[in-house]
């Protein structure tokens, strides 16, 4: 009985310790609503983690225009990221137009981005991090394509 | 085991003393952030845009851009650009001359005034053909001269400018104002441009 204990006990504190580790980038949050009469609703929240993951999984030749794009601002992109990281919650940018209104703002760790127009309502949020070791995912990809 | 739960106890209360006392100390250490606006407003599309950036952020990212005329944050500008104007030698003169008003031009269609005061390199254009268009630029001679800090007379060194903007007090920078449009572009240390 006490065996039986332990090893529930173990499984358990695997599957928290687990859970916590897809956890620990955050997570990625998109909310569609659209405002028509027949209105859909999209809600995704994932782990953050997944996302790099994934892209490993992507092959090489889906991804190696996207990459050799993005490799040449691999610098930049890591310094913005790294200085994103480090300020505090900002509005970086808002827009309003008649029925239309953008904001990106990075908001506790994650670049949010909210979109409202006459049709829909979007709302993304990701977190740095986890878009910092996708885009490194995808830039490697690009290195190994090419090796 | 009492010992041990008492133990734990006063550990806790330790590491809450020393997080209340370091908080408001490494709040007070770090460095106030300073952050570039741009506001631009058109009152007749209904339309507004805002863009709140942090200097930090421009400061790091600018050295990274290798792209056109921009390297290593600095800018080449073309020799035909400077019309065979020794913009240094201009420079150096506005620099150690007092608060004056140097250039008036005063036309049918247009006014221009350039001038320093406060430390502060100021142009005043304004457009009497294009709906009363009226552009203010007002920059800290410590901006202009990190600018044209570099050692080569065609370039212009963009990221020492930020830097000296980041030292610079709060200013209101540009500011362009026509009968739909206004645009402000300004320094301070509110993340928000309200």
């Amino acid at each position: 009985m006490v065996l039986l204990g332990k090893v529930a006990l173990g499984i358990a504190g695997t599957a928290i310790a687990g859970i916590g580790l897809i956890c620990s980038e955050g997570m990625i949050e998109v909310n569609v609503v659209e405002k028509q009469p027949e209105a859909h609703h999209v809600y995704v929240l994932a782990p953050a983690m997944l996302v790099p993951i994934a892209t490993h999984f992507i092959p090489s030749s889906k991804l190696g225009h996207a990459s050799a794009e993005i490799k040449p601002w691999m610098p930049t992109i890591r310094a913005a990221l790294e200085q994103l990281r480090a300020v505090e919650d900002v509005t970086l940018v808002e827009v309003r137009e008649p029925g239309q209104h953008v904001v990106v703002a990075k908001s506790g760790g994650s670049v949010v981005v909210d979109v409202t127009d006459k049709d829909d309502v979007v709302h993304v949020s990701a977190p740095i991090r986890a878009i910092e070791s996708t885009v490194e995912q995808v830039a490697a990809t690009s290195a190994e394509t090419q090796d | 085991m009492r010992k041990g739960i008492r133990a734990i106890g006063v550990c806790g209360v330790l590491a809450l003393t020393m997080s209340n006392l370091a908080g408001p100390a490494m709040a007070a250490a770090a460095p106030t952030e300073r952050y570039l606006h741009v506001k631009v407003d058109n009152a007749s599309k209904g339309e507004s845009v805002n863009v709140n950036l942090p200097l930090s952020m421009a400061a790091a990212i600018l050295p990274t851009v290798n792209k056109g005329s921009l390297h290593n944050g600095h800018v080449t500008i073309g020799e035909a650009d400077f019309n065979g104007v020794d913009v240094r030698a201009i420079l150096d003169a506005i620099r150690n001359a007092p608060d004056n008003e140097f250039v008036t031009v005063k036309e049918k269609d247009q006014d221009v005034r350039v001038a320093k005061s406060n430390g502060n390199l100021i142009v005043h254009v304004l457009d009497k053909t294009k709906d009363g268009e009226k552009v203010d630029v007002t920059v800290p001679m410590k901006v202009v001269d990190a600018l044209f800090s570099t050692t080569k007379d065609n370039e212009l060194d963009v990221a020492a400018a930020i830097r000296a903007l980041s030292d610079a007090g709060d200013a209101v920078l540009v500011t362009v104002q026509d009968a739909t449009e206004h645009v402000r572009i300004w320094i301070d240390s509110h993340s928000s441009s309200e």
